[in-house]
């Protein structure tokens, strides 16, 4: 079973978490043409390899976290909250 | 039938080849990725109804080896939309006659199929696809514990259960068929009419010039062609990226498993929407069980052990009497999710590239059909209508299709 | 009465495990048996004599014990309700029901074995091939080959069982318990790592437990207990027995089982020193009754005293094939003959077996076996010469090559690879935290496999975090790659040139060597298609013992190399699991309301709302219904989402979460508030109330609440920046709804310390107060159309306000009411339930509830969405109707008109809910309709029940439509 960290419980089991998807970009919902919007909506990397993504601590603390996982070996190289991520 | 009984007074002398293997040639008409069962059912139609037979199925493992050799078998036209149930229902119509237009028994087993329902709201959706089906000419309705009794006597029925089964969507003309023998069957037919399938043969790249497919580049060498379809599942978006067509993909394992071999007892197909199961017993006994797709995205074909414990647990609260039945394999596959669990056929932004992706848990039900209608697409330049509304563009035209509610477990 | 003593045992010896004071008696195919405690199903058989076990899968041959090991299908039994049971591995129990499988009608009379009669007209795949036309009687065709298919059988009134699960966490887990495992156990011990050993036998030792031969000056048996002995002196050191491990699945994450409980083990580093299996030979009727590989017959000897046969043949190609022929002269067997297929057998042994005057035909192998029903001779054939050699027997050992049991290491992500040196398949690319010793990596000499297990045991508690013996593991590895390279082998594959007949690669499936060639000559030429085609490897034992001669057949037809076969996929479980040991015991919580035991107590119809248990009604929704619209009535609503949200940010994140406006909620006041999706679509509706400056408290729906809360946190953690504290409260309050024009009446009997006066606590408004000096919170609100007040109070004191709201109410006539009336009411209101009324697509304006969505804000949720939506125009609308004729028709009745469709009709709507009104004594529902179709007066046909039936747009709401009742 894939194991995550949990930057408040520590490693834990998938499990215990919820998925939240890959970490997308929102454009300005005021600005934003139908064709962005969807693009944002629904269009995915859905990449084969590392991949930051959103996971929930649902059965322990409640964290929303970023892992970063590899989408074939489930090797997580590291998880963080939002204010600790990398900047672009 | 007299076949077999020739070869057996022959002595047995080799039995025909099924496919050949042939050299890459430098250029096909139609390159065509994937050789799982809608890669090679279009294929198949392209040369049967279209003479198009310059054509390349290109596999990167054996055929079948995907989606088409690892799902549960299970066929059925029990849709929620209407544009769903008569895409689904003509497939149906295909599998029923396809043994003999492949004269080869493909052993579909049309014994029916059950979806319960185990909450009021739950009635409620199998009547909503009951009252479509039937408007639609599909034969589905909505029945109760006592007539489920009849028709699956070893179901739990009673109150005991957490949530009891209330009632069934009874669709007569689902069932199970030999997946593998629909991919050999379409992949002998092709190559009959003259259609190359290159197996180990993996598309390493695509080649667009002005906005137009030029060739294929794969691990053999470089194919010029006009026009290539994307007929693969777990790694549509990889051949998407190659072309830079945006997909609304994401792919998830979807896991299964069998049990060793049991007299049989279970004549139906059984889904149970709440409780993630589907299972049926296959003409060698063993049962054949899934459940619903991983939630998190992944390209990984590892089981869990996870799967294998909530599926059990769930097989046990409609199948008491199971519990010491014993799971003798497990698998994974990959599926590619689209947002509205319905495929996406079709046309690109890139002339030339067509896709037939996104085939979520229910690629297998549609082969022959989308097979069918996308050598059509392929053969006229035009979309044929049954598929139009499942065009890529609907995303963002906000035409998404009804379909997530009756699919999520569409088993 | 016991019909046949357990006859042909040995004198008993010390390796021996049966209990020869404790007599069993059981039964097999309607025969008594008598077996000593410590047999298996299968020695106490074979010593009564019995040679046939099963039948076969599909040419219904004989089938004898063959490994003994639990691993090959011939010994399958079923034992009771429980089909398929290996009776090998099985210990016999006083009473036992043995049956034999797939034998029709008998084990010695099997009508279906005349199948291999017509064998060459049912080739490999020959259903593909047959019965196609005509179409119409391939169901028939069907129920017969159905009829033929499976092994055991279900009883359909077999009892559940207890099955439990449990957890492991350790340092270091150790798979197999033989020599390798031992060793390496014991050097992780000694490091100081926390280890588990499992073992699927009921004591540790591994293929040492049923050797004689000597080690260290002891039997062999007894070495291996010595070395497990001082294991278990280790408080650091768990070791579990009659536990197989079955999967190792994602970071060292172990499936395990031991009887009907399931193991699940999480371990920093995992050795695996599962052994070998011994596979048989391929050669006319090598499946005959009385053909047994050598680790067989040795576990039938020195485990149970059992001698399986008088007059034998043996076969071998290693060390342990001849001392297994030397343990059969010791138990008094006549060796006819000993073929071994090596040109240079092991001289200590040859000299063993010659002083025993053991007629040797070196560099020789079998060619075929014969007998009726059981062996009763053999023909052996020089691979030097070609010459033939014939003799009689009644035993067949085979002992001539092994097939790691390396299933863990592959499912870890190993790669295969096939060792031409040793004639195996070995493992590399090993992930860091697994490790292989032993058998399982294809090392067969007892020192080389107990420095392996020294060295894996080490390297394992190194990489745990227990190291320090870095010059000792140095050592050690450089000697077992010494050691590795200079191995030899222990297995021998002969491939003839010509298939003979019923020489069978696969015994599961029935397929023969003649079968794979024309499986590979119609194209399907890969191990993974042949598995597929042929269904070689598909049975019980999952190719455990066919796999190897199955890709070597296959390479010899594609005049390929074993190497460039390769070899098909190992997937878990390693051996078959019971559903009820995965399964465990049935957890599926249910979630009560503090008043629960009330309503059942008070003939509630108790109904599933999810996780939750609720009252569907006590016994009459409509007089449920009149209470409330009449008089007054009380609904038990504990199961609403309940938050409390604290900060200065709040309305930040209202305004966010919900389509409409949250800037300017004054203290005291409650707002209904709409939640879409981020793509527009309708997914939760609730009240907001606001308690305090910084204090607000929120209801969602019971089955949005857990993902209501978790997107709301979301929005708080993905750098929005609100400043705002959340709880979620569902759990710690209950809830309850006081409805009716007399609800003020029962109120004011009890409540303290609030003004119910309209004019001081108007329609959606809420205030604190406390009801026999307990706190609550009253929101006055009216989801039913009638004058109302939602009651929260802390869970422990629901009860409690329940009972005295009743109480306080009896004289006004004051009802309970359940979900079915609440339905009802709500109808009459005109109200939607979020996902019954709307779907997965359904946006706000369709719904009819634009009212509640607020363009103009600068964001929300779902913002853009809703922006496209509204200037796109809605083509399809939620609207009221009636039923002139009373008709009552079903939810999800479809509205129709003329159409092309196969019954010509086109769908373009839908009715989402329905009831007859007791209040309005009429058919009312709602209902989708295209726009243009959905002004009010508006007739449409809907198909009930196959009728056409009108049905008539009507303006929402149907009770009440001024809200007079709401304010009043």
């Amino acid at each position: 079973m894939i194991l995550l960290t949990c930057p408040n419980c520590g490693t834990r089991n998938v499990s215990e978490f919820r998925y939240g998807g890959e970490i997308t970009k929102r454009p300005n919902p005021n600005t934003a043409t139908q064709a962005e919007w969807a693009n944002y909506l629904y269009v995915r990397k859905n990449v084969l390899g590392v991949m930051p993504e959103w996971w929930c601590h649902q059965s322990g603390c409640g964290q929303w976290l970023i892992a970063e996982r590899h989408t074939k070996t489930h090797e997580v190289l590291k998880t963080y909250v939002w204010e600790a991520r990398p900047q672009e | 039938m007299w076949k077999l009984i020739r070869h057996g007074l022959n002595g047995n002398k080799p039995l025909p080849r099924m496919w050949r293997t042939h050299d890459l040639k430098d250029s096909y008409d139609v390159v065509i990725i994937g050789g799982g069962v809608h890669g090679l059912a279009a294929a198949y139609y392209l040369a049967k109804y279209h003479g198009i037979t310059n054509v390349a199925v290109l596999e990167k493992r054996y055929i079948g080896s995907g989606g088409s050799g690892r799902n549960t078998t299970i066929l059925r036209s029990n849709y929620l939309t209407p544009e769903g149930v008569a895409f689904y229902d003509e497939s149906i119509k295909l599998y029923e006659n396809l043994s003999v237009d492949l004269d080869f028994n493909v052993l579909f087993s049309q014994r029916g199929h059950l979806t319960l329902a185990h909450s009021d709201a739950a009635v409620r959706t199998m009547r909503w696809r009951a009252e479509v089906n039937q408007i639609q000419g599909v034969n589905s309705s909505l029945i109760y514990p006592d007539e489920i009794a009849k028709l699956c006597p070893h179901l739990d029925l009673s109150e005991h259960p957490r949530y009891p089964i209330l009632g069934a969507l009874y669709h007569p003309p689902g069932g199970i068929i030999r997946h593998d023998a629909v991919v050999w069957g379409y992949a002998r037919g092709a190559d009959e009419r003259g259609v190359h399938i290159h197996q180990l043969t993996e598309v390493t790249g695509i080649n667009v010039e002005n906005n137009k497919v030029i060739s294929v580049q794969t691990n053999c060498g470089t194919i010029k062609t006009g026009m290539v379809l994307n007929a693969t599942a777990g790694w549509c978006s990889l051949i998407c990226d190659m072309v830079d067509v945006k997909l609304p993909i994401t792919s998830h394992p979807l896991q299964a498993c069998v049990s060793e071999a049991l007299k049989p007892f279970l004549d139906v197909v059984i889904v149970s929407g709440s409780l993630h199961v589907y299972v049926s017993q296959s003409d060698r006994g063993e049962l054949v069980m899934g459940a619903s797709i991983d939630p998190y995205q992944s390209y990984s074909l590892d089981s869990t052990l996870g799967f294998l414990e909530s599926l059990s647990g769930h097989m046990l609260e409609l199948f008491p009497s199971l519990s010491r039945v014993k799971i003798l394999r497990q698998w994974a596959g990959v599926c590619d999710m689209t947002p509205d669990y319905s495929p996406i056929m079709g046309f690109t932004p890139v002339e030339g590239f067509v896709v037939d992706v996104g085939w979520g848990t229910y690629g297998f039900k549609a082969g022959p059909v989308s097979g069918k209608r996308m050598a059509e697409l392929i053969a006229t330049n035009r979309t044929p209508d049954l598929i139009a509304p499942f065009y890529l563009g609907r995303f963002e035209d906000g035409a998404l299709i009804g379909e997530k509610g009756a699919a999520s477990v569409g088993h | 009465m016991a019909i046949q003593a357990a006859v042909g045992r040995l004198p008993e010896t010390p390796s021996q495990v049966i209990n020869r004071e404790k007599i069993v008696d059981f039964v097999f195919d309607g025969k008594t048996y008598t077996a000593y405690e410590g047999d298996t199903i299968a020695s106490a058989l074979v010593a009564a004599g019995v040679m046939t076990f099963s039948r076969s899968f599909k040419y219904h041959r004989r089938r004898g014990l063959l490994c003994a090991a639990g691993a090959c299908p011939n010994c399958l039994v079923q034992v009771g309700d429980e089909a398929n049971v290996r009776s090998c591995t099985t210990p016999v129990q006083a009473g036992m029901k043995v049956e034999a499988q797939n034998a029709m009608p008998s084990l010695d009379v099997d009508v279906m074995s005349a199948t291999q009669l017509v064998d060459s007209f049912l080739p490999a795949g020959f259903y593909y091939k047959a019965f196609i036309r005509p179409q119409a009687l391939w169901p028939t065709y069907e129920r017969f080959l159905r009829q033929a298919a499976g092994l055991g059988k279900i009883d359909p009134d077999s009892e559940p069982g207890y099955f439990d699960k449990i957890y492991k966490h350790v340092d270091v887990a150790v798979i197999g318990g033989g020599p390798a495992g031992l060793r390496a156990a014991l050097a992780a011990a000694k490091s100081g790592a926390r280890v588990i050993l499992m073992d699927d036998q009921s004591s540790p030792g591994g293929h040492l437990r049923y050797r004689m031969d000597e080690i260290d000056g002891l039997p062999a048996y007894e070495y291996v207990a010595k070395m497990a002995a001082e294991l278990v002196g280790f408080s650091n050191v768990e070791i579990l027995t009659n536990t197989t491990a079955v999967g190792r699945y994602d970071r060292n994450w172990v499936g395990a089982v031991t009887g009907n409980r399931l193991i699940k083990l999480r371990t920093k580093a995992l050795i695996v020193a599962t052994g070998a299996y011994e596979i048989p030979l391929l050669f006319e009727n090598n499946d005959l009754p009385g053909i047994m590989l050598g680790s067989a017959v040795q576990r039938m000897i020195h485990l149970w005293g059992v001698v399986p046969g008088a007059r034998a043949v043996v076969v071998s190609a290693n060390r342990r094939g001849l001392q297994a022929a030397l343990d059969l002269i010791a138990a008094g067997v006549h060796i006819e003959a000993l073929a071994e297929m090596r040109e240079e057998p092991d001289a200590d042994l040859i000299r063993k077996l010659s002083a025993e005057h053991v007629m040797i035909f070196k560099r020789t192998t079998i060619k075929r076996a014969w007998g009726i029903g059981k062996v009763q001779g053999v023909s052996l054939e020089s691979l030097h010469s070609g010459q033939i050699h014939e003799f009689p027997c009644d035993l067949l050992l085979v002992s001539t090559g092994y097939t790691p049991a390396n299933q863990l290491l592959f499912q870890a992500g190993g790669k295969l690879r096939w060792n031409e040196q040793i004639h195996e398949f070995t493992l590399d690319m090993l992930p860091s935290d697994v490790f292989a010793a032993g058998e399982a990596a294809a090392t067969h000499l007892l020192e080389d496999i107990e420095r392996e297990g020294e060295l894996a045991g080490l390297q394992a508690a190194q990489f745990a975090g227990f190291g320090g013996k870095i010059e000792k593991v140095t050592f050690l590895a450089a000697k077992v790659e010494e050691r590795r390279a200079e191995r030899i082998p222990w297995t021998q594959i002969h491939i003839a040139e010509d298939e003979a007949k019923k020489d069978f690669v696969c015994i599961c499936e029935d397929v023969t060597r003649k079968e794979i060639k024309q499986s590979i000559q119609e194209g399907f030429d890969s191990v993974e298609l042949l598995k597929r085609y042929s269904t070689v490897s598909m049975g019980p034992c999952q190719g455990k013992m066919c796999n190897i001669n199955a890709i070597h057949v296959c390479a010899h037809y594609n005049q390929k190399t074993v190497a460039e076969t390769g070899n098909t996929t190992s997937r878990p479980p390693v051996t078959p699991v019971t559903m009820g040991a995965l399964g465990g015991r049935l957890m599926e919580p249910v979630r009560v309301s503090p008043m629960h035991d009330w309503h059942v107590k008070h003939g509630a119809v108790m109904m599933n709302a999810g996780l939750w248990k609720r009252p569907d009604h006590y016994g009459d929704p409509s007089a449920e219904v009149r209470a409330v619209r009449e008089r007054v009535g009380l609904i038990d609503v504990t199961p609403l989402g309940k938050f409390h949200l604290r900060g200065p940010g709040v309305p930040g994140l209202l305004e966010r979460v919900y389509t409409n406006r949250w800037q300017k909620l004054d203290v005291g006041r409650v707002r209904y508030g709409l939640m879409v999706t981020e793509e527009g679509v309708v997914l939760d509706d609730g009240v907001t109330a606001r308690l305090d400056d910084d204090f607000y408290y929120m209801t969602a729906t019971s089955s949005g609440a857990s993902g209501i809360f978790e997107n709301m946190e979301w929005n708080l953690q993905s750098g929005w920046s609100y400043d705002v504290h959340l709880l979620n409260v569902t759990d710690l309050r209950a809830a309850m709804n006081l409805a009716g024009p007399r609800s003020r009446d029962v109120l004011a009997k009890i409540i303290q310390g609030v003004d119910l006066s309209n004019a001081a606590f108007p329609y959606m408004s809420v205030r604190q107060a406390t009801i026999a000096g307990i706190p609550v919170l009253l929101l006055r609100i009216g989801f039913t159309g009638e004058l109302s007040y939602e009651i929260h109070t802390p869970s422990g004191y629901g009860l409690h306000i329940w009972e005295a709201l009743l109480k306080a109410g009896e004289e006004f006539g004051i009802t309970p009411f359940g979900v079915e009336a609440q339905r009802i009411l709500r109808l009459e209101k005109g109200h939607i339930i979020v996902s019954q009324d709307t779907d997965g697509l359904t946006n706000p304006f369709e719904a009819g509830m634009e009212w509640a969505v607020k363009l103009d804000k600068q964001d929300f949720t779902g913002k853009a969405s809703l922006l496209m939506a509204n200037q796109k125009g809605v083509t399809k609308k939620l609207v009221g109707f009636e039923m002139p004729d009373g008709t009552i028709p079903e939810e999800a009745n479809q509205i129709v008109r003329p159409g092309n469709g196969p019954i010509g009709l086109e769908i373009i709507g839908r009715i989402t809910s329905v009831r007859r009104s007791p209040t309005l004594k009429k058919v009312i529902g709602l209902c989708w309709l295209p726009t243009e179709m959905s002004e009010p007066g508006q007739e449409f046909t809907i198909r009930v029940r196959g009728q056409m039936k009108t049905g008539r747009v009507v303006p929402l709401p149907f009770y009440d439509p001024d809200g007079l009742k709401l304010n009043s």
